[in-house]
């Protein structure tokens, strides 16, 4: 917490409850993400590290503590979230693109009815982001006729198409089929060398050791590791954590 | 070449079970003794009768051939009772004429009350439809807010127009909110019709928008949609497309419970139906004609949505 300007996201004391309070979500979260930093988030299903990723765009609320996006306190009651939400890309597990339009339109949708830019940029700007993601030849293409690795690139450049400063990645290659993932994956790790912020919660451990500059291990809410992708696998500082990793390694 | 001669006597045993149903109907007249009379319906659809044109008053007829033009100068009155539209002429110039004489008679054809209710029933029905989808929104949105005093609104609005007989409701409309707030016949039907079907209509969206995964209203949001936004671009094209079905189903309803508002006597084709029998002694006839009226109004209804269901299915 030495040099604060140089943090994009920073989380204090994070509290979340589903069912009532009957189920402790996140308990007492604390982290930093810096700005073009790549933290990735594994742990055990249920171990809360999507639920931790969905409140730094508000898609789950907090009970209590504070998530501060950019210089801006998501939970200040003065804070517009759908302002807030145009700088933080997200990439679902399940792609989520519209069925009803073309790949393209996905991609324009949100800057031509929400930031409102004129056509033309927009039209280029998604063509452009279509070519970076290795599917120009699928602009016309609906979300049905796709393939899901395709989806899922898709919705990434549907993500970046507002130009955000942050990317929210939640298991995005969990629903692929494996011969697929390698091209996610692909588009990630040359999103990651262009400087991105990402957060990314994943399985994928070699993308973890190769592109993370660091790694969290969260278990049943708590945030128990948070270390350098080379000390998180080779010396693995915490005892659940080495056992999580024989599980899957 | 063996599943399609298969096809072939299917179709052959339909063509002939609607051939003996027809017959039946037939034999049954039969049975009671009565004489099919189809051409006395035809003047009530449409009716190609020569009209005949009839003094308003005793008087002298003058008659101008080359401007096609017969005047009768009406005694005790200061302007002439002038007839330009005819056929032939049934007085000649100089004539003395009688109230009640036949001047001239008019072969048009003329629009008969079948049709006229015809169209009083498509009025209804389109006026009907379009408020009703809107009620439906409103409503079917308001059921599925987070705002308890919306969603309560809502939930009782749907129960009770729901748990009441539309007869019941055009009743109340016409006989007790139709008179508090002074509105004409017409408007009362529509307006039950309205909230009637709008019950239907909300429950109808309701269903389709919470059939959309959650997944799409988040990936919207999470772009930056507020929800509104949301619901318009996303979540409502969606919905809509799925509801088409059930959609067709509650607005072919509508044009059948349109019949209802005969009881508040609005000439509907219902109502034109009955005035018709009674003046046409073919009840059998009459009630067949008006049931393929309503038929005609509903395949084009249908077919219509079909289409619609067609063209955005692209996507699929």
């Amino acid at each position: 917490m030495t040099d604060t300007a140089d943090n994009i996201i920073v989380a204090t004391d994070v509290e979340k409850y589903y069912n009532n309070g009957a189920l402790h979500a996140l308990k007492t979260v604390n982290t930093t993400v810096k700005r073009g930093e790549v933290v990735v988030i594994v742990g055990p299903s249920g171990s809360g590290k999507s639920t931790l990723l969905r409140t730094l765009n508000q898609l789950e609320t907090i009970e209590s503590g504070t998530i501060i996006v950019d210089g801006v306190d998501m939970y200040d009651r003065n804070t517009n979230i759908n302002k807030l939400r145009e700088n933080v890309g997200m990439v679902f597990q399940g792609f989520n693109l519209f069925p009803h339009k073309t790949a393209l339109e996905n991609v324009m949708l949100a800057p031509l009815k929400v930031a409102k830019r004129p056509l033309a940029e927009v039209t280029e700007h998604a063509r452009e982001l279509m070519y970076k993601v290795g599917l120009a030849d699928r602009m016309e293409n609906y979300p049905s006729q796709l393939s899901g690795g395709q989806m899922q690139r898709v919705a990434i450049a549907r993500a970046l198409a507002m130009r955000p400063d942050i990317m929210l990645f939640d298991e995005p290659t969990s629903a692929l089929d494996p011969e697929m993932v390698g091209e996610v994956l692909d588009v990630m790790k040359s999103l990651a060398a262009e400087g991105m912020t990402m957060v990314v919660v994943t399985h994928e451990m070699g993308f973890a050791r190769e592109v993370a500059d660091r790694v969290l291990f969260m278990e049943e809410g708590a945030l128990l590791v948070d270390a350098s992708p080379d000390v998180f696998f080779d010396t693995p500082p915490h005892t659940r954590l080495k056992q999580f990793l024989s599980k899957i390694l | 070449m063996h599943a399609k001669q298969k096809t072939w006597l299917w179709n052959a045993v339909f063509v002939g079970i609607v051939f003996a149903l027809s017959y039946s109907v037939y034999f049954a007249s039969q049975k009671i003794e009565y004489n099919w009379r189809w051409e006395r319906v035809v003047p009530y659809i449409i009716n190609t009768d020569a009209q005949e044109i009839t003094a308003p008053g005793d008087g002298t007829v003058e008659i101008d051939e080359r401007s096609h033009q017969l005047t009768l100068v009406v005694d005790g009155e200061t302007t002439p009772f002038v007839v330009k539209e005819y056929t032939e002429l049934q007085v000649s110039d100089g004539d003395l004429i009688f109230e009640g004489d036949t001047l001239a008679t008019l072969e048009q054809w003329q629009i008969g009350p079948l049709i006229d209710g015809l169209i009083v029933t498509i009025e209804i029905s389109v006026y009907s439809l379009i408020i009703a989808l809107v009620l439906g929104l409103v409503i079917g949105l308001m059921r599925i807010s987070a705002n308890p005093l919306l969603r309560n609104m809502a939930i009782l609005y749907i129960e009770v127009i729901r748990g009441t007989p539309l007869l019941v409701q055009i009743f109340i409309m016409y006989f007790f909110i139709g008179t508090v707030m002074d509105l004409e016949r017409f408007t009362a039907g529509v307006i039950a019709l309205s909230v009637f079907t709008g019950a239907y209509v909300a429950e109808i969206i309701r269903s389709g928008i919470q059939s959309i995964p959650v997944g799409q209203m988040e990936a919207a949001r999470s772009l930056g949609m507020s929800y509104p936004k949301a619901m318009t671009f996303i979540i409502l094209p969606q919905a809509f497309k799925r509801t088409l079905p059930p959609m067709a189903g509650q607005f072919i309803n509508l044009i059948k419970d349109s019949s209802l508002v005969s009881v508040i006597s609005i000439t509907d084709l219902t109502k034109a139906g009955r005035e018709v029998v009674s003046g046409s002694f073919a009840p059998f006839e009459v009630w067949f004609t008006v049931a393929l009226l309503y038929l005609v109004l509903t395949s084009a209804l249908s077919w219509a949505i079909q289409r619609l269901e067609k063209r955005l299915s692209a996507s699929d």
